[in-house]
């Protein structure tokens, strides 16, 4: 009953980082009707103010804002989060949703695009956890909720730069949990499996989830104080599974 | 897949019931059209236009001719999602537009009862949806496109620019050239999801009653009726009426902006894939169940009334005909026409009796009815008037004699609708005859589409079954 008793404290405001579509922004919706203060970030600005509007429209009161940011450009994060603070009051919750798979052939080594994927999914997210580690540190208080992928777990033939920023991230925000746990900050890390989103339009995802599913899932997780959380939860034994194929075989494999 | 060679396919109407073979090619950018007009035009030939196909009729068919499917013209070219203003391609469908759309709260403001038609033949026929009475056709959220003549020009076509060919090309069943861009306007929505309530409706009467007392107030408005009563019964029905939410009324919609949250469940119970209940459906036709089945629904929606108001997602409302997948299919094999006249209200409820009672009469009852409410609109060969439509789907023998019989009946029935000053729609039609093309519109706008067909197209190079069973 502990996890409830800490839920009903939660009413400051909220980050989500790359809430301009797919989990992001159902996350952020879901935030809302929560009745939290959201703050919306993300690249495209037409589609970002939109998506604020249509939340206030819908709910038929003013809970989201809409703030231009682009995660590649690192040192904007910690000046970014504080004027959110001074805006929308302290924050409690950050959501790293930020994400990119680029189309990669299997022939292709392209430098740009590993480093537009380390850029967006590990240094972006250590920019936006730092700013929030030192505040909540400081308080004793808060949430960073990750999102990362079930790519992470192995090294694959598809997309090795997502695997391998993903892996980055993953493995940041479980440092940043032993580091901060004991402080009582809660960080959790999601790995999503297929979920139908703008970013995985072009992939025929064989039993995918909605973004709205797997934003309740998410949510819950953070209700529950997960450490890590496959969303949904088939997605733990799938990867363990991949994960037990010996090397001598994956490599042979075209999973 | 090689977008220059003509393939030779067999391409039918939607219905089953008509269809031929043809050779198809499928371009995917504007150059690749204009090179298949310029390829025509060498060779003297003729060749129909052709979206998703899901014209019941012979409208985007060409038996033993040239046919240009243009469904792989599927790109959105632009959406500002604060206007709510999209340009996209012709063969982008209404599904691919909404979802698109709906995550920013905008959603199309005429779609049909389907989403896989496209753009291009919803414009081209001029389709209407449920809120025919209120927002008019889909043409009216037009604002402009680019036409490609069968001369080989690109025209751009609004309400202000070369407006004699806008009004006439929307409703002009793909005659006059071929849409390589349109501009759409879409409609703000508050909500992913709509007010539902049904009520039930004793006879015709009570139907059309309905129809004229809520029609000043509802999004949506559209009846279901069991054909199969007759007496004082007839014309007996469920009225779905559908409203949109204001802002604030229904937060927890918000969460169904998601696209996923808006498709029609792909299952039955969970498990069923539904893909695979036309099997079932097919075997209820053939062994005379439908009187049975329409009875029951009827006897059933007491309940659901007795529900209402419910709330649903503005996919599961509207596409109804996306529930069951290839449910046409139960028609096969003779497959389906639908008939579906469109009376004035002044002669409404009289036409409308005698046309069902005709059916009854002759022992050739459409499975399915849907009256809907209609106004007219500004485009030249429109179907819509101030009055009502009644779509009646008849499964199609495979007998000849049956068939024939079939063909009659819907003859007689055109005749009885035409007197009225009734009018037709060619994205359902199948039968209408070549002496009632000038009824249909009347001398004055007929002349004028002929005018412009031979400006646009002296060569008379678009062509479809249909432009030919009608004399266009």
């Amino acid at each position: 009953m502990l996890w409830l008793l800490k839920m009903n404290k939660r009413h400051g405001t909220c980050i989500v980082v790359g809430a301009s579509s797919g989990i992001g922004i159902a996350i952020a919706r879901r935030l809302a009707l929560q009745g939290r203060k959201v703050a919306l970030l993300a690249r495209r600005e037409v589609e970002l103010q939109a998506m604020a509007a249509q939340i206030d429209d819908s709910i038929g009161r003013s809970l989201a804002r809409a703030y231009v940011h682009d995660v590649c450009k690192l040192d904007e994060a910690e000046p970014l989060f504080a004027r959110i603070e001074q805006e929308l009051g302290p924050v409690d919750e950050l959501y790293y949703a930020a994400g990119v798979m680029p189309l990669v052939r299997i022939d292709e080594f392209d430098l740009a695009k590993d480093q537009l994927q380390v850029m967006v999914h590990a240094l972006g997210c250590m920019a936006w956890c730092n700013a929030a580690a030192r505040r909540f540190l400081q308080r004793k208080a808060g949430c960073i909720v990750g999102i990362s992928s079930v790519a992470q777990d192995r090294g694959r033939i598809g997309r090795p730069g997502y695997n391998a920023s993903k892996a980055a991230m993953d493995t940041y925000l479980e440092g940043l949990r032993n580091r901060l746990w004991r402080h009582g900050v809660q960080v959790t890390t999601i790995r999503p499996g297929f979920v139908e989103t703008p970013m995985t339009a072009g992939l025929a995802l064989k039993g995918a989830i909605s973004a709205d599913r797997a934003a309740q899932l998410i949510l819950h997780a953070r209700d529950r104080r997960k450490a890590i959380v496959y969303v949904p939860g088939k997605w733990r034994l799938i990867m363990f599974v991949i994960r037990c194929i010996p090397s001598v075989l994956f490599r042979r494999l075209s999973i | 897949m090689n977008s220059k060679i003509w393939r030779e396919e067999m391409v039918r109407g939607w219905g089953m019931a008509v269809g031929g073979m043809a050779k198809v090619l499928r371009p995917t950018t504007a150059e690749q059209v204009a090179d298949a007009f310029g390829e025509v035009r060498a060779l003297g030939g003729a060749m129909a236009l052709r979206g998703s196909g899901c014209s019941y009729g012979d409208a985007a068919l060409a038996s033993g001719g040239r046919v240009l499917d243009l469904s792989a013209m599927n790109q959105i070219l632009a959406f500002d999602p604060i206007r709510g203003i999209a340009r996209v391609e012709p063969g982008v469908t209404i599904r691919k537009l909404w979802q698109h759309t709906i995550a920013f709260g905008w959603w199309p403001k005429v779609v049909p009862g389907t989403s896989a038609v496209s753009c291009g033949g919803a414009a081209a026929m001029n389709i209407h949806g449920k809120n025919n009475f209120a927002m008019g056709t889909f043409g009216e959220s037009v604002l402009a496109f680019t036409l490609l003549t069968p001369q080989g020009e690109l025209l751009r076509c609004s309400r202000e620019q070369n407006a004699d060919v806008f009004f006439a090309a929307i409703s002009g069943f793909g005659m006059l050239g071929c849409f390589t861009e349109l501009t759409i306007e879409l409609k703000r929505v508050h909500s992913g999801r709509l007010k539902v309530a049904a009520i039930v409706a004793r006879d015709l009467a009570h139907n059309l009653q309905i129809l004229e007392d809520m029609r000043g107030a509802a999004d949506y408005l559209v009846s279901w009726l069991n054909l199969h009563a007759s007496g004082r019964a007839l014309g007996c029905g469920v009225m779905h009426r559908a409203d949109q939410f204001e802002p604030g009324e229904d937060p927890e919609g918000l969460r169904y902006f998601d696209p996923a949250l808006q498709d029609v469940p792909t299952s039955m119970f969970g498990v069923v894939p539904k893909g695979w209940l036309w099997p079932g459906m097919w075997a209820a036709t053939n062994l005379g169940m439908v009187r049975a089945i329409n009875w029951a629904k009827f006897k059933a929606a007491p309940l659901e009334a007795r529900g209402s108001p419910y709330v649903q997602s503005h996919g599961a409302f509207h596409f109804l005909l996306d529930y069951v997948p290839r449910w046409h299919w139960m028609t096969k094999p003779g497959g389906l026409v639908q008939f579906q006249p469109f009376v004035p209200y002044a002669t409404g409820e009289l036409v409308l009796r005698t046309v069902i009672e005709e059916c009854q009469k002759a022992k050739l009852v459409p499975y399915l009815g849907v009256l809907k409410r209609h106004r007219p609109d500004p485009f030249l060969m429109t179907h819509s008037v101030d009055g009502y439509s009644l779509a009646m789907d008849f499964a199609v023998s495979t007998k000849k004699q049956k068939r024939a019989q079939l063909w009659g009946l819907c003859q007689r029935l055109a005749e009885v609708v035409l007197q009225a000053g009734g009018r037709f729609y060619y994205a359902k039609d199948a039968m209408l005859l070549e002496s009632s093309f000038a009824r249909v519109h009347g001398a004055a706008a007929t002349q004028q589409f002929r005018a412009l067909k031979q400006r646009l197209d002296p060569q008379r190079m678009l062509q479809t079954d249909l432009s030919r069973r009608l004399g266009v």
